[in-house]
């Protein structure tokens, strides 16, 4: 217990001194995991404990992207990533109020389109109305602020799922996994407790598309990428989505591995990686942190 | 953007829009086979159908094979392939009993691993150029309207395989068990149904479909290793769009996106087609997620 605490503390104090500690590809390497690991552990609070497999997180991450492009250099700088938080949200709400009935593959597939209809929509928008395939980022902000940000994001993200699981909201999310129909005889208010949950999840989505849209100088409507969705869901699935290290470990694990091998090797790589996600799904089902010797208050599924 | 609607431009429309939905019905049919008994949504479905493409291509371009007959090797491989794939990956998730529950994000999640395995094997095979070949390029007028001659056959074999399947669903045994497995899974094995030996025929039925509508498209687009993923959704439009199992449903609606696409690209433009496949999708799952031909 002590030892993992040092090594936790440790891990702390490296992240916050990164910026002056690391190299320029170093930090944009623990940008870009970083960003993975709250997208995953948003995704996994969400999509875990109640079953509604969401193939919304690319659609969330695009609007986020586009509210930094539209704002950027005319507000301060974290108010686009609130902006992108927001928009995420109410897009969630939106989307919820109509296909959080649906059960199973339907939502995945429901949402899936989402993000399609989204980018296709954009693209119309853009090239027929405002004539312009893409936007320019205006005076983006420096690396170390886009590095805190994004640092933040993560942490607050981990702390809501931390929060979440203990509290009553996060055992009604599991009852609506286990059994829906229980849940609302129980007394749950399912649809509200789905609909805030999944507007929380996505909000920390949009937050993150806005953090890094920086990163390129160019947004164009591919940001509503449905391979950031897929990325998300097999992060946090081979980690295990039901506990909070699982969708931390498993977005470290693919992080890391798409930045060293993803430009060298492309297609072994993916072929790879394809190979290792049913190996995954065979023969741990629960997930890479299944794996950990003391695995505290796991559900198991 | 004006255009009258003439008789001959609604023939073409129309005869267009079939072509078209009648090589949608069998890639559908085979996702509706899988998804509907299984409840296994395999997202690598459009994989086999480019992996089919290829293979009927290089069989055509390397052996002089004619396009029409490679159907004869693309098909029977890939209901091979099917049966070893479900073996090896679906057998196992289902019979894991404690994952009952899970089994469809963890279905999902194997057939996104296979996606990824199957493009990248094509990407090295093939690599990503665009590839083709010319066959049957020749204008078919029908009552003044013209069809390209190669989407009429493809058309016309897509839709007579499809029509086939159904007549083999209603007719045999076999055909029979499969439907009493969707209707009511728990009664049908209390009547002896082999679950297991059914879900790798229909497997591999599923598999066998794609591969061969494949190799119809060879004949009719050039070729690259991402063909797959669009076909996949447009297939998992019309499923939804028919409803889950009915293969009836699959069919009619695979011929009305058909018709509706062509339409909305003939008056907007070509950017539609995809718009309006995604709303037509969310529109169904909001409204009537039984789909729109539900008994």
């Amino acid at each position: 217990m002590r030892a993992s605490r040092l090594l936790l503390g440790a891990v702390i104090l490296a992240l916050l001194a990164a910026p002056w500690l690391a190299t320029n590809y170093q930090r944009s390497l623990l940008l870009a995991i970083l960003a993975d690991v709250a997208l995953a552990v948003a995704w996994a609070f969400f999509s875990g404990p109640s079953r509604y497999l969401s193939l919304a997180t690319g659609a969330f991450f695009g609007a986020g992207a586009y509210a930094t492009a539209v704002l950027g250099g005319r507000v301060v700088w974290p108010l686009p990533v609130l902006a992108g938080a927001a928009v995420g949200a109410a897009m969630a709400v939106a989307v919820g109020l109509l296909a959080l009935r649906l059960r199973g593959p339907y939502f995945a597939v429901f949402t899936f389109g989402l993000a399609e209809l989204a980018k296709h929509a954009l693209i119309w928008y853009e090239t027929s109305v405002s004539g312009t395939v893409g936007r320019l980022l205006l005076a983006p902000p420096g690396a170390s602020a886009l590095y805190y940000t994004v640092l933040t994001l993560t942490t607050l993200a981990v702390a809501v799922a931390l929060v979440l699981r203990r509290s009553r909201w996060g055992y009604a999310l599991i009852g609506i996994g286990e059994d829906e129909e229980r849940a609302l005889t129980l007394g749950i208010d399912t649809t509200r407790v789905k609909i805030v949950a999944f507007a929380l999840s996505a909000s920390f989505m949009g937050a993150v598309g806005a953090a890094m849209a920086p990163r390129w100088t160019y947004v164009d409507p591919q940001v509503f990428s449905p391979l950031v969705s897929f990325q998300t869901v097999i992060m946090a699935l081979m980690g295990g989505a039901t506990s909070v290290a699982g969708p931390v470990l498993g977005a470290v694990f693919l992080g890391l591995a798409s930045e060293i091998f993803l430009l060298r090797f492309r297609y072994v790589y993916t072929l790879a990686l394809g190979l290792t996600l049913m190996v995954v799904v065979l023969l741990v089902p629960s997930g890479l942190a299944a794996l950990w010797p003391r695995r505290s208050g796991a559900r198991p599924s | 953007m004006e255009a009258h609607l003439t008789p001959s431009l609604l023939l073409d429309i129309v005869g267009t829009g079939l072509i078209t939905g009648g090589i949608y019905a069998l890639v559908a049919l085979g996702l509706n086979l899988q998804y509907g008994l299984m409840r296994v949504l395999n997202v690598a479905h459009g994989e086999f159908l480019m992996l089919g493409a290829y293979v009927s291509y290089s069989l055509h371009t390397g052996w002089g094979a004619n396009p029409l007959l490679t159907l004869l090797v693309t098909g029977p491989v890939a209901f091979g392939a099917g049966l070893v794939l479900h073996r090896l990956l679906y057998a196992r998730v289902l019979a894991h009993p404690e994952a009952r529950a899970s089994l469809e994000s963890r279905s999902l999640l194997l057939s996104f691993g296979l996606l990824f395995v199957l493009q990248n094997l094509a990407l090295l095979v093939w690599s990503a150029d665009l590839k083709g070949y010319s066959f049957l390029a020749t204008p078919l007028r029908v009552l003044g309207a013209v069809f390209p001659a190669n989407r009429v056959l493809a058309a016309a074999v897509a839709l007579g395989l499809s029509l086939s399947f159904y007549v083999f669903l209603r007719r045999s045994l076999t055909g029979k068990a499969i439907r009493a497995l969707m209707d009511e899974p728990e009664g049908a094995q209390l009547v002896g149904v082999d679950l297991m030996r059914l879900h790798g025929i229909c497997f591999g039925l599923g598999v066998a479909m794609a591969a061969v509508t494949g190799s119809l498209i060879s004949m009719l687009f050039e070729l690259s290793p991402f063909i797959g993923l669009p076909y996949t959704v447009t297939a998992l439009v019309v499923v939804i769009l028919g409803g889950l199992g009915n293969v009836l449903g699959s069919l009619l609606g695979a011929l009305l996106l058909g018709v509706v696409e062509t339409a909305g690209v003939y008056f907007v433009s070509s950017d539609v087609r995809l718009i309006s496949s995604y709303a037509v999708l969310s529109l169904i799952l909001i409204l009537k997620p039984s789909g729109l031909f539900a008994r």
